[in-house]
């Protein structure tokens, strides 16, 4: 191709044209003719992707993943895992070969139910990159941008809220960046984590279980400002001294977006930042989701292979879990005082992947009088952003509905679930306000007003 | 308390959980993936073929086991294995129904009469030799898996009166190619269920017999007698290749209540080694992501199933290994696989050799640790497609080698 066109502009045939031209280029130029091509631009990335790749012939066929998909369940619209994941695969040459793969909103529960290890979800997001390269909503970029929505709404948060409150408002949004009028959105804080802790007193004397990293990720930091407050108060009751380094996002809004380019430098770069604070301790986080993304995804999805990252991911705790690894080794104290109170759980997909089981059931129930109902449901619907947009809203609406029904009928008053958009999407769903299982902790151990 | 860490989520591993639990242990359960019930046809098979086909399990298994002295069943004894199916029918309730001791006989989805111990109640009155109603084989355009004429025809060739029809009746509204699990999810809706009797009920004559594909109802346990009065004919299932239905509901089933009854879950992370010494196992890593968790406990249940599951492999040397742990693998003399494809293949009578407990075998017979126990498609010696053996072998040497871990305590 010699003159460059506005690739919104092309043909379907130009478009595919272009895919294989462009494969021809790195085939003869990288791997010789048999390669298989990914991530195009950036060939040197992908061994982790590779690996991907070569888990579709692990493929029985068995269907399973099919069962677990919870957008398969609710739209005839979408393919399902099997076909767009393994079976779509063994197809693709660099172009795409079945755009409702569009559809799969990568909460990963197909990868989680697979008994062979196909890399379903890691595939589908892999090629959903690669599908939307060149056409990308602005849309798409703006929602991966976290930080500066919350840089933006803190300090005029009474005004973003209204706004966002605001019908009219809402219905331009949708109109002009795509965000559905009736999607959950955050409530912006007047007060940002960073200024919390800033101000924050530590407990006077040595912290006599040494430090731990907190990693609060940007809704932590700007939205979800309570739950990082519980967390960092918890853990200092706990005789831990919480370090807070600087740090930006974790880029799982961008990666799930499919922009990989600017996901990988966010998160190599965030992974530099949490090493700073200390190279052999522990971080614990109570974003669910963006503990994921430092854990695994950030590895397995977009092939990053910093050592940064590496180190950061075997270090990484979600909350709960870590809070149960106390447990396990006999040191966290029982000074919890009763809570009598039946509370709906639900586990948000992207904790689920982490394979690690739900510890936060256990944590919640060594609450005197603390009952714990698991949802039994694999996703809320908003995975991440993808229930905000206009032309998912009511596949994600459905997608959550049965978990909707069930958390107004087990207690209209708290639900429990460990990742902010999720809680959003609860919350905004239900009307039953939503917190993170160490809110709960935080209050039975008597640190609430 | 007992800790005890059961590996693999398949019938043997939850029927290890779940007595384990009856037993007052605390049990964290960690499977890689979803286990092989769910893709099961909703039954429960003891012995179906000898090769010859089986009538009554109970009556036949002293013999088979004389004939197969390496055979899990071998192991178990017959009372063994009544042990096993007793507790299956405790822990599923009204899932199963049995047949006064005998083999049931049922279609499967090409037509074939196949023995199973217990079944799905929503299949029993497809056993031809209940009644003599007049079959109908219900069709439906959008269901790809299941091809009514087929059937029908191969019924007919088994001299039963059969015939096909086909219902032009989606699963949703425009959807030209959807799975049994899509209409089972449909038929969880009444008004759904309601408008599928009305079609069908005017393709039927009294009097006959309507067998369906196994898609009344995921998660509504009512699902299907409501279809069946609405209708007002005699009616079964017959299953389907996965997405099973019936088999997703003992999968769910059993997923779901060993979880409320607080078995530590772990779905999604492989375990990679065992640690112990003086032949005592002390713990397993599993590998979560970003890092490996180190599970203590006082004894393991190993039921990773055989080679479906890939727990049992074989390499590109000929060599067959089991693939998480390296135990040691028994496998039969000769040559593995024959060159006549049709015929049995050696090979996959490989697997692990236990004691009577279910304890895993080094070479020379002496328990790998006193405290690993191996269940399931795992275990050496069967060959549980063709005997039709795979549900009685997982129950009996699960429940086995939890009262093993009991007397231990
Ligand atoms: C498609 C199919 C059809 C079959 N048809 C029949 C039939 O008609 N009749 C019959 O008698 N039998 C049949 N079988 C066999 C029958 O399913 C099995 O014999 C029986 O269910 C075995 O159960 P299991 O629990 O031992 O193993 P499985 O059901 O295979 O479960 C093993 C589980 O362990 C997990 N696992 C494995 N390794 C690890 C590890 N290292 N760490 C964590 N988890 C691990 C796997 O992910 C899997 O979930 C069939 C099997 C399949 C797959
Ligand atoms: S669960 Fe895994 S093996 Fe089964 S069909 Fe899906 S990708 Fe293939
Ligand atoms: S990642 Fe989720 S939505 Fe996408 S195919 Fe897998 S299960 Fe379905």
């Amino acid at each position: 191709m010699s003159t460059k066109k506005d690739p919104k502009s092309l043909t379907e045939s130009e478009r595919r044209q272009r895919d294989a031209d462009r494969r021809k280029k790195v085939a003869v130029s990288q791997h010789g003719p048999k390669v298989l091509t990914l991530s195009l631009k950036e060939p040197d990335v992908f061994a982790a992707q590779q690996l991907n790749r070569a888990s579709l012939d692990h493929c029985v066929k068995c269907t399973i993943c099919e069962t677990a998909c919870p957008v398969l369940a609710v739209t005839p619209l979408f393919s399902g895992p099997k076909y767009v994941g393994p079976q779509a695969e063994r197809f693709r040459h660099g172009e795409s070969v079945d755009h409702s793969l569009d559809y799969c909103s990568s909460c990963g529960l197909c990868t989680l139910a697979c008994p062979q290890g196909v890399n379903i979800a890691e595939l589908n997001s892999m090629a959903r990159a690669v599908m939307k390269a060149d056409h990308m909503p602005i849309r798409d970029f703006l929602i991966g941008e976290t930080v500066l929505m919350g840089k933006v709404m803190t300090p005029i948060a009474p005004i973003a809220n209204a706004a966002l409150a605001n019908k009219p408002i809402r219905i331009a949004m949708e109109k002009i960046i795509g965000v559905h009028r009736d999607a959950p959105m955050p409530t912006a804080q007047s007060q940002s984590f960073v200024s919390w802790a800033k101000h924050h007193k530590r407990p006077a004397g040595p912290a006599p279980r040494g430090p731990v990293v907190f990693f609060h990720g940007c809704a932590g930091g700007y939205f979800e400002v309570q739950t990082s407050i519980h967390t960092v108060e918890v853990l200092e009751y706990l005789g831990f001294e919480v370090i807070v380094p600087t740090q930006g996002c974790c880029g799982l809004a961008q990666q799930s977006n499919g922009l990989f380019t600017q996901a990988r430098k966010t998160v190599t770069k965030l992974c530099r930042q949490l090493r700073a604070a200390g190279q052999d301790l522990t971080i614990v986080s109570s974003s669910g989701s963006c503990a994921g993304m430092l854990k695994h995804e950030a590895h397995e999805i977009m092939g990053v292979d910093d050592p940064a990252l590496i180190d950061v991911s075997t270090r990484t705790r979600e909350t709960s879990e870590f809070l149960m690894e106390l447990e396990d080794a006999g040191t966290l104290p029982h000074s919890f005082q009763r809570i009598d109170m039946t509370v709906p759980y639900h586990a948000p997909c992207q904790l689920k992947d982490q394979g690690m089981g739900m510890p936060a059931i256990r944590l919640l129930e060594l609450i005197p009088g603390l009952k714990v109902v698991e949802s039994g449901e694999g996703c809320c619907g908003i995975a991440g952003t993808y229930g905000l947009k206009k032309e998912k809203y009511d596949v994600a609406q459905a997608v959550g509905q049965v978990l909707f029904d069930m958390v107004i009928d087990t207690n209209p008053e708290l639900a429990v679930c460990d990742t902010e958009t999720c809680r959003w999407q609860i919350s905004k769903s239900t009307g039953v306000p939503t917190v993170h299982p160490v809110s709960l902790i935080h209050r039975a151990y008597g640190l609430g007003d | 308390m007992t800790r005890v860490v059961v590996i693999g989520g398949g019938l043997a591993g939850l029927m290890a959980a779940a007595r384990l639990v009856d037993q007052g242990a605390e049990v964290t359960l960690v499977t890689f993936g979803i286990g092989g019930l769910q893709l099961s046809h909703g039954g429960f098979d003891v012995l179906g073929y000898t090769p010859e086909r089986v009538d009554r399990p109970f009556d036949a298994l002293d013999d088979f086991i004389a004939a197969h002295p390496d055979h899990p069943y071998a192991r178990l004894g017959t009372q063994g294995v009544r042990e096993g199916v007793a507790f299956a029918c405790t822990f599923f309730g009204d899932l199963f129904v049995g047949n006064s001791e005998r083999n049931w006989l049922l279609p499967t989805a090409v037509g074939a009469l196949r023995p199973t111990y217990l079944a799905s109640p929503t299949m029993i009155a497809a056993d031809p030799r209940a009644d003599h109603d007049p079959v109908v084989v219900v069709g439906l355009r959008q269901l790809k898996d299941f091809q009514a004429d087929l059937i029908a025809g191969n019924l007919v060739k088994q001299q039963i009166p059969a015939r096909a029809i086909v219902l032009d009746f989606p699963a949703r509204i425009r959807e030209a190619d959807a799975s049994g699990l899509t209409y089972a999810r449909a038929m969880d809706r009444a008004d759904y269920r309601a408008d599928f009797a009305d079609a069908l009920r005017k393709q039927l004559s009294k009097g006959e017999k309507a067998l369906i594909p196994a898609i009344v109802g995921h998660r509504t346990a009512t699902a299907f007698t409501d279809l069946r009065d609405r209708l007002g004919s005699p009616l079964a299932e017959i299953p389907l290749p996965p997405p099973s239905v019936p088999g997703m509901r003992l999968n769910d089933y059993a997923s779901r209540h060993l979880q409320d009854i607080r078995v530590r879950w772990i779905l999604g992370s492989r375990v990679v080694a065992i640690h112990g010494h003086d032949r005592r196992a002390s713990s397993v890593d599993v590998a979560t992501s970003g890092h490996i968790i180190e599970l203590k406990a006082d004894a393991f249940v190993y039921a990773p199933g055989g080679f479906e599951s890939g727990a049992i492999s074989l390499d590109s040397y000929g060599k067959v290994l089991e693939t998480h742990l390296g135990l040691p693998v028994q496998v039969p003399e000769g040559q593995l696989i024959g060159p006549d494809r049709t015929a049995e293949q050696p090979l996959f009578r490989s697997g692990l050799a236990t004691d009577d407990h279910m304890r895993v075998l080094d070479q020379q017979n002496r328990p790998v640790f006193e405290n690993l126990f191996a269940a399931g498609g795992v275990l050496a010696g069967a060959m549980r497609w063709s005997e039709k053996s795979g549900e009685g072998i997982a129950a009996a040497s699960a429940v086995r080698a939890a009262d093993a871990i009991g007397d231990l305590a």
